[in-house]
């Protein structure tokens, strides 16, 4: 099932009025669907130090990292981006496999949108624990707006609602992605599902 | 169905340049805000014949011999320098992509890089510069490369302040 998502700013840019306009007037985009693939040719161009291949790979990749750092980090979420913009510029070198650098790219934004929205620190989480707080499906997010609930869980929260909805990503890369070890406890998941349904539809 | 409202961030122009600074060790980025709105600013910073050969003592001359459009917005530029005698006065030539708020040069063949990128900030402007060497050096070579990048980040240093301060003296002057 499509989900389609109606763009929101990442508030405190400092710089809205050189913007695009954003918002519900804007059309909704739809996720849920395999986004284009980045031309491994350009990542290589981009490693070699290719300015106008750098400029094409950072264009390429910003609309969804983008929609991590801004669900993930809310309001600092620009600093997020940036930052994760920074980090894979830096650290391009360092990609064995062009053809994964979506999936490299990820890592990187999820770890610093977290990182920005603890103020510089990193806790880890139990990604069960926190999967279970998801909604059993997509269906469950109808007529709510994601911001108001997302700003009641804790940025590691954000992380996993956001990789589930983006891209549908398993437990055991949640887990990596992370940084944490993978646990089971069936109880805590049901109980914690249900606390999140009430909070969700409150 | 499913509609929901989803916060996405967004890289603004600054941030991009940024981003795209760090990957070029011998390079510097410079930022200051301009004493003008947006608007003004960029209308006198992207008229690129008259402005750069005011602001950058290396470039004598500045000429723009083709434009087209450019995919990502703005337009792609071929551009040919004369440089002064603190750079040899040697000719370049540049590949440009201009739009609002940012510029990006780069030389052909690609040895050096040029950005300019520009931000409201209130009623005046957040403007950054950033100009180096547009290459990184293999790891094989960097032991013999990173000595010529750290002079080159260290003339760079000197250089795009020195820029900046120019640009800033036009509008404190206006």
């Amino acid at each position: 099932m499509l989900l389609l998502v109606g763009l929101h700013t990442g508030a405190g840019s400092g710089a809205e009025g050189s913007r695009e306009p954003s918002g519900p007037e804007n059309p909704p985009v739809v996720i849920g669907q395999p986004e284009e693939q980045i031309d491994p040719a350009l990542v290589r161009r981009a490693q070699r130090g290719d300015a106008w291949s750098l400029d094409a790979l950072v264009r390429a990749l910003e609309p969804y990292l983008g929609r991590i750092c801004g669900a993930i980090a809310l309001q600092a979420g620009d600093d997020a981006l940036q930052d994760t913009m920074i980090a894979i510029i830096r650290n391009l070198g360092s990609l064995r496999d062009p053809l994964a650098v979506r999936g490299w790219a990820r890592r990187i934004a999820v770890r610093e949108a977290v990182r920005t929205a603890r103020g510089g620190r990193v806790v880890p989480v139990d990604p069960e624990q926190l999967m279970a707080q998801l909604p059993a499906s997509r269906d469950d997010l109808s007529g709510v707006e994601v911001r108001s609930v997302l700003e009641q869980l804790m940025p590691e929260q954000r992380a996993v609602l956001v990789l589930r909805h983006l891209d549908d990503i398993g437990e055991q890369e949640m887990a990596n992605l992370l940084g944490v070890a993978r646990g089971t406890v069936k109880s805590r998941l049901s109980r914690a599902r249900a606390v999140f349904r009430e909070q969700w539809s409150s | 169905m499913v509609l929901v409202s989803w916060p996405v961030a967004r890289l603004d122009r600054i941030a991009r340049l940024r981003a795209l600074a760090s990957g070029f060790q011998g390079g510097a980025l410079h930022e200051a805000v301009l004493d003008a709105p947006f608007d003004d600013a960029w209308a006198w910073l992207s008229d690129l014949e008259r402005t750069v050969p005011d602001f950058d003592e290396d470039v004598a001359r500045l000429r723009i011999i083709r434009r087209e459009p450019h995919p990502e917005g703005g337009e792609r530029l071929r551009i040919h320098t004369r440089n002064t005698a603190i750079v040899l006065w040697m000719p370049t030539v540049l590949d440009a992509h201009l739009a609002s708020g940012w510029c990006w040069m780069a030389t052909r063949p690609l040895l050096y890089v040029i950005g300019m990128a520009a931000e409201p900030e209130g009623d005046r402007t957040r403007f950054a510069h950033f100009e180096g060497l547009a290459f990184q050096a293999p790891r094989l070579l960097q032991p013999v490369l990173r000595p010529v990048l750290a002079a080159s980040r260290w003339r760079h240093d000197r250089h795009v302040p020195r820029d900046l301060a120019a640009i800033e003296r036009h509008f404190r002057s206006d």
